[in-house]
């Protein structure tokens, strides 16, 4: 008989390690004609971070994200950025964008406040313009604002920061200190179903609510979480490598390391909790990793829920499950777990 | 040496191949067609799938000899100068693919289905992708812009 239950998973993830240097550096232009050049060392590996990143010069620029051209990873010009690792490049390339898209404005204000007679710091870059605040129809085009920048003023505008998450150290008595910059949170539940006499298991759905701070770009944070979410069921249910006495892994091929494809995805709910972090760009944390850590728990709760079997190394595939509903007793969770 | 004339993309080609290459190899290595990748080269991946003859295969499966006299429709057959495919349009639409590897199998298989089945199910379209292995992206995307791309193939729906 096939029985379902559900399960639910919690997690918080880390986002912008301090342990050791972590820095990204970026230069923003403004050009002529109103588009900005941004130049950063990360690399895009499909997840849609240059266009986050563009998106982010482009909100403190008051200009489009069209107008940004995104130059990257060309390790003889881009300036250096510890990589696309670690959930890290919207947090920390990010905030290295912000502010250095922040000093080139700040130069455009310095250039723009004579010409609209007013100070600096009573300027705010808006629609493409530079413009007074409260005073929107006291203005001038952004491109010309730079072109007068470098042509008249003989200041482009220019600007090139860095950003190094802030460290402290651990306290070598109580241990306490501050690993990470920030955290993100998660939440997933798991809707499954349990063959009971072959312990087979099928995920039918997940929901999956995730706080990201600001969801810069809320199709690519999905993109994200559900990708994430393949690999949290391939962990839960199928992939697993094997190794024999040797140490060769004997099942080194897509017909043996099974992996979601998808008749095996579940189908999926995603729920984005935004909130503010005041240390991320415009609020921003991260995405990435996090995505796929609460899928495995939900899921073996989930498993848990329809037949009382608790599986306690990964994955669950269905002669483990078979083996746990066999041995109602748990025994096997002594073989898990540590002692005590 | 194996000769083989075949039509690619509406074109006549011919070339003439050792007997054990593969269309994958034939088209990429010969034609210079690389769109149809080369990922697993035994089946398992889907991300050398091309059209022959109405049907998606895997073209690492099947032998340059074997497409003689026949019709292959590869991922460089969809776009036109002007215009991408209402299905490439649908996947950059919806964010489908995210490194993309997989992406012109993705494709091809779903052009594929549509071909064949123009209004399928959620299941049916399962279905049809489950020989392309994705590891980004949990496929969910990429459903959800077949599904709109039959909706405008179908003309139930303006191309975005």
């Amino acid at each position: 008989m096939k029985k379902r239950g559900k399960g639910m998973g919690c997690m918080w993830y880390p986002i912008g390690f301090t342990v050791m240097a972590n820095p990204s550096a970026a230069t923003v232009k403004v050009n002529e004609d109103g588009t900005a050049t941004l130049i950063t060392g990360t690399v895009e590996t499909g997840q849609g971070s240059l266009t986050v990143l563009g998106q982010i010069a482009a909100e403190e620029l008051g200009i489009s994200t069209d107008d940004v051209h995104v130059v990257s990873a060309d390790t003889d010009a881009t300036p250096m950025d510890t990589g696309a690792i670690a959930s890290r490049t919207t947090y920390v390339t990010g905030n290295a964008i912000q502010l250095a898209a922040e000093k080139a404005k700040n130069i455009l204000f310095d250039v723009a406040a004579p010409m609209l007679g007013v100070r600096p710091d009573q300027l705010e870059a808006k629609d493409r313009r530079i413009q007074v605040k409260g005073f929107p129809q006291s203005c001038l085009p952004i491109g010309e604002v730079a072109a007068h920048a470098q042509n008249g003023a003989g200041t482009p505008a220019l600007g090139s920061a860095s950003y190094n998450p802030p460290t402290v150290a651990m306290d070598p008595e109580t241990g306490q200190g501050k690993p990470f910059s920030t955290y993100v949170y998660a939440t997933q539940i798991a809707e499954v179903e349990v063959d009971e006499e072959t312990g087979e298991v099928e995920v039918l759905r997940i929901a999956a609510a995730h706080d990201c701070g600001t969801a810069i770009n809320p199709m690519l944070v999905e993109g994200q979480i559900q990708g994430g979410i393949s690999m949290g069921v391939g962990m839960a249910i199928q992939e697993e490598m094997l190794f024999d006495d040797e140490g060769r892994q004997i099942n080194p091929n897509l017909t043996n390391y099974i992996m979601p494809t998808s008749l095996d995805m579940p189908d999926l709910e995603v729920d984005i909790v935004e909130n503010f972090d005041p240390t991320g760009p415009f609020g921003a944390k991260g995405v990435g990793e996090p995505t796929a850590v609460a899928t495995s728990a939900a899921i073996c709760n989930a498993i848990y829920d329809a037949v009382g079997a608790r599986i306690y190394n990964l994955p669950a595939t269905a002669e483990k499950v078979l083996a746990a509903i066999k041995s109602k007793d748990h025994s096997d969770r002594q073989k898990y777990l540590p002692a005590g | 040496m194996t000769d083989v004339t075949l039509t690619i993309n509406g074109e006549e080609r011919s070339a003439s191949v050792p007997p054990e290459t593969s269309l994958l190899r034939l088209l990429r290595d010969e034609f210079f067609l690389t769109g149809s990748k080369l990922g697993c080269d035994v089946g398992d991946c889907g991300a050398c799938t091309v059209i022959v003859d109405g049907l998606p295969v895997n073209a690492c499966l099947m032998l340059a000899g074997q497409v003689d006299g026949r019709d292959v429709v590869t991922i460089e057959g969809l776009a036109t100068l002007e215009d991408l495919h209402p299905i490439q349009k649908a996947f950059e639409e919806f964010a489908s693919l995210q490194c993309g590897f997989c992406g012109p199998g993705v494709i091809i298989s779903a052009k594929g289905l549509l071909d064949r089945n123009p209004d399928p199910t959620k299941e049916e379209i399962k279905d049809a992708l489950s020989g392309n292995l994705c590891r980004c992206t949990g496929y969910t995307k990429m459903i959800e812009a077949v599904q709109d791309a039959a909706r405008i193939l179908r003309g139930e729906k303006e191309a975005a």
